[in-house]
């Protein structure tokens, strides 16, 4: 065998490797029902702010506490607590993607991903308000 | 209905430009295709002649159009969407370009714009070559032309035309405001530039970015073209400037992409591996593997195959990123993706045009290309070169997988395996940085060896030993280096784990190799001959490159950590790690404690015609024993501060030194207006003569008289009124000395005003309401803002040694450079 051809199937069973491991690494989407079933490891969950609950973020007390009230796919609503500071455009956000795990009846995150309403929409608000003048 | 106020012509003029891009391309392709095809010398010079004219037609078609979108933009017509979305009037000029490629079909005229002048620089340069080139070129112009074509075939909407009215988006159909032929009265600004673009890197990184893009179709051509036309191996000269050309260029692309992020902080540094960052790096890297086997081809005849494979790869890469940013497929993965335009088939289908027939041409006709039958010998520089750009494939595909996890979804769900296997879907690693890091950095490693050691070896063998004797002098130096920087530099990056610790020594090692090894092979090596170091000069760059990486990474600090809340909660409490507290309150004119620094905020301030504001951060640096002050400055991060909403978009502010950066960032900001309105302190009533004063909390007010014509900012004279203002004077109990000047006043002798003034330090507002002339008395009220907390949260990291890094990238652009003009001189 040729040489160079050792080397590719070396080449592959190292990228299989690879991606063997890292496949590992991969999360998975759940809920917070599901996420609660493995409490204390690390999940992505997909939700809407719920604008019914307070948020709160009191950088005077701290500024790295921010805490709101999501709604899952499911329905579901559970108070998910941030370490750091809100994000600018909260509010806007049309979903939101967090990443952290339950605690009790809490979610702890420490990453929040914002879909922002896709600037279409943006157009129509926009419009909206300027039919009004 | 005729509608009133719009600018018709320019959008006409723009979208018959975009209409005519598309069919002179749609000629040029035909045209060029059958120059290639027909073989009588008299018909193939007519068709090349037809070819030329209309490439030629084509790419001023691309720039008149370019130019009619930049005029609309440059006179703010909004009846054009694309105006209305991207631009308002307080937009400063420079900022028009950013706005220009800010969305989908700005970006792909700047493609097409680049790709319309290489196109016309290798009709004069590539000879024989040009047919079967420029049919590839004038087929991806077709395509490009046909995503700003904006026209419903069979339902389908192909393209998206820049040149759309606001009247005519689907979406605004139906407003009502439409149906009004005035409606232009009603729509006095746009939407406004995304203000994170609002920076002069996106001014310059999105222009180079696509002409990296753009010239990567060059060596995929070129290969192509030899493959279709069985000439094997003639374009293989001609094609190695240009493929170092759109590694230079690609490469600079991303890392203007990079200092932008750096000095933005939108992605939190230089490089966050998010999908966008991405999805340019992996066709570099393609690339560069291929501008190496290239070499080993040229001096050996190995490789050849493998050559052709990676400029293949490079170019299907570069049109999947497009697919990836463009179709909104990333959308849950990246914030910093275009969101979908329902073009996802067209993308699609652009990407297998081309991948398609470059795969089946390189299967079919693979036992036709030239290869040598003898091996490689282990001691050979074209072997390693093999190696190397296999580890560099290998990193491609390591990042492109992760990158594609969306797709994976994708194609899980419609294939029907996700219900099959009753999956859920993939969701990206929860530390993704890590996840790259973890691997990559063995590729690194591997690759900086690499990249101190081929070089010494020969094409086709090295005699034994030779290696070792060359190798010593670097080798040593470099390890005496790594101990050096080791010891040191406390690198004690433990996060991750003794593991990654080692492996970061590895990775210091290795790039100091890099550095060394070809510092000293210039001068071993090429006998100090710098005209033909262009290679070794850009390898020295890509090792300070991981060498700054990985410093500035492995000893980045936040230094704005909330040291008194962490012992409230528990220091070593399980949240500890993912509760890093990297926000820091600091209440104005309190000085905190931060790193080395005290760091004071002292206020924020506005400027005229500037929409931002500014926040006052005073940084100080004592000497701890002497208590003298050793440094002082100030640094200004700045924010657009949206009252209405709340929201607070904000820029780093840094202070630049030789060895490290510190940044300054504003992650939130008490809204001053809110406050003021929540404050429910009542204002107390005086009655005052001349002469008399009034206490507050913090001092007491003086009035000094009355004023008949009384100026303020907030009050403007109209003939008639009868005004009033007393002449206050504030003294404080430290001593200052402030005026204040109220104002009464009646306006067509029956209503009556009062203009507040306030003294913002003190938290004292006084209105001046009402004459009372029996008494000679006037009535002030008074009142004491009770909190008048002004603060801000902010954040300040120092990145250390990130010059090297920036040093790094400039050398390498210079050796690629260097390496072009000697292959282009060759020519």
């Amino acid at each position: 065998m040729k040489k160079t051809n050792i080397i590719l199937l070396v080449v592959i069973a190292i990228a299989i490797g690879v991606i063997v491991t890292m496949v590992g690494d991969f999360s998975t989407y759940e809920t917070f029902a599901t996420a609660r079933e493995k409490e204390g490891k690390e999940f992505h969950v997909i939700g809407k702010l719920d604008t019914l609950q307070v948020m709160h973020y009191d950088p005077i007390k701290d500024a790295n506490l921010f805490s709101f009230y999501v709604h899952d796919k499911t329905g579901e609503s559970h108070k998910v607590i941030f370490y750091g500071a809100k994000p600018t455009d909260f509010e806007k956000a049309e979903s939101l993607v967090l990443t952290g795990k339950m605690e009790g009846n809490e979610f702890h995150c420490n990453k929040i991903l914002m879909k922002c309403p896709s600037k279409y929409k943006d157009d129509q608000v926009a419009m909206g308000n300027k039919e009004q003048l | 209905m005729k509608f009133v106020g719009e600018h018709l012509l320019p959008g006409q003029l723009g979208h018959f430009f975009a209409i005519l891009a598309f069919v002179a391309s749609m000629v040029a392709t035909v045209a060029y295709y059958n120059a290639v095809k027909i073989k009588e010398p008299h018909l193939q010079d007519s068709w090349k002649k037809l070819a030329r004219w209309s490439f030629v037609l084509q790419s001023a078609a691309v720039i008149s159009a370019f130019g009619c979108l930049y005029y609309i933009l440059h006179n703010h017509y909004f009846e054009y969407k694309y105006a209305w979305r991207n631009t308002s009037r307080d937009l400063p000029m420079q900022y028009l370009l950013s706005s220009l490629w800010s969305d989908q079909e700005g970006s792909f005229m700047l493609w097409s714009i680049w790709n319309s002048i290489l196109g016309i620089v290798l009709i004069r340069t590539s000879k024989k070559l040009e047919a079967p080139v420029m049919t590839v070129f004038s087929l991806s112009q077709l395509i490009m032309a046909s995503m700003l074509l904006g026209i419903y075939i069979l339902d389908y909407k192909v393209g998206s035309n820049p040149f759309l009215l606001l009247r005519e988006a689907p979406e605004n159909m139906a407003a009502p405001i439409f149906r009004e032929a005035n409606y232009m009265e009603h729509i006095h600004d746009g939407n406004g530039l995304n203000v994170t673009l609002q920076n002069y890197w996106m001014v310059i990184h999105p222009p180079i970015l696509f002409l990296g893009f753009a010239s990567m179709i060059i060596p995929f051509a070129f290969a192509f073209a030899g493959l279709w036309t069985r000439d094997y191996t003639g374009w293989v000269k001609p094609v190695q400037p240009w493929a170092l050309f759109a590694v230079m260029l690609l490469g600079t692309g991303i890392m203007m992409g990079a200092a932008w992020a750096y000095e933005s902080l939108n992605f939190g540094g230089y490089w966050a591996w998010d999908p966008v960052e991405n999805a340019s790096l992996v066709p570099w890297l393609t690339m560069v593997a291929g501008v190496h086997t290239l070499l080993a081809y040229k001096a050996t005849g190995h490789s050849l195959k493998t050559t052709v494979f990676f400029f293949f790869i490079s170019y299907v890469l570069i049109l999947y990123s497009s697919f990836l940013t463009k179709s909104g497929i990333l959308g849950d993965t990246s914030v910093h993706s275009f969101t979908d335009m329902g073009m996802t088939a067209q993308l699609l289908f652009s990407m297998l045009v081309f991948t398609v027939p470059s795969i089946a041409l390189l299967i079919m006709r693979r036992k036709d290309i030239p290869s040598v039958r003898k091996e490689e010998s282990s001691y050979s520089r074209e072997f390693w070169l093999f190696v190397g750009s296999l580890i560099l494939l290998i990193a491609a595909i390591q990042v492109t997988f992760t990158t594609s996890i969306p797709v994976w979804n994708k194609l899980l769900s419609l294939t029907g395996l996700k219900s099959l296997f009753k999956m859920d879907d993939i969701a990206p690693p929860s530390d993704v940085i890590f996840h790259y890091n973890k691997i990559q950095i063995w590729i690194a490693i591997v690759v900086g060896v690499l990249t101190a050691i081929v070089q010494f070896m020969r094409y086709k063998d090295t005699p034994k030993g030779e290696i070792t004797k060359k190798l010593a002098l670097p080798t040593i130096i470099s390890l005496v280096l790594t101990g050096l920087i080791a010891w040191k530099g406390t690198i004690t990056y433990d996060a991750y784990g003794a593991g990654f610790l080692t492996a970061i020594y590895l990775m210091l090692f290795a790039s100091i190799y890099a550095v060394v090894g070809n510092l000293v092979y210039i001068f071993t090596g090429l006998k100090g001959k710098l005209k033909s170091a262009g290679a070794s000069v850009a390898h020295i760059g890509f090792g300070l490159v991981l060498l700054g990486v990985l410093i500035s990474s492995a000893k980045k600090e936040v230094i704005s950590i909330d040291r008194m809340k962490m012992l409230n909660d528990g220091f070593f409490s399980k949240e500890s790690k993912q509760n890093p507290r990297e926000n820091i309150m600091l209440p104005k004119n309190v000085p905190v404690s931060m790193g080395d620094y005290h760091v004071t905020y002292t206020g924020d301030s506005l400027a005229a015609g500037d929409p931002k504001t500014y926040y006052v951060v005073e940084y100080e640096k004592k000497d701890r024993q002497s208590g003298n002050t050793l440094e002082k400055f100030t640094l200004y991060p700045d924010a657009f501060v949206n009252r209405k909403e709340n929201a607070i978009s904000s820029n780093p502010a840094s202070r630049h030194y030789l060895t490290k950066d510190i940044f300054t960032y504003v992650s939130a900001a008490p809204n001053k207006e809110e406050q003021a309105k929540a404050d429910t302190t009542p204002y107390i009533t005086h009655l005052m003569k001349q002469g008399d004063s009034v206490f507050f909390s913090k001092g007491f007010i003086v009035l000094k008289g009355l004023n008949t014509a009384p100026k303020s900012r907030n009050y403007l004279s109209e003939p008639g009124d009868l005004a009033v203002g007393a002449d206050l004077e504030v003294y404080t109990q430290t001593d200052d000395h402030f005026k204040l000047q109220p104002i009464y006043f009646i306006r067509d002798s029956s209503y009556q005003y009062s203009v507040e003034d306030t003294l913002a330090p003190l938290g004292l507002n006084v209105r001046f309401s009402k004459i009372i002339p029996a008494e000679n008395k006037i009535e002030l009220k008074v009142k004491e803002s009770t909190d008048p907390s002004d603060f801000i949260v902010m954040k300040a990291l120092i990145f250390p040694y990130i010059n090297v890094l920036w040093i790094g990238i400039i050398i390498m652009v210079l050796g690629t450079g260097m390496s072009i003009y000697q292959r282009a001189r060759r020519l």
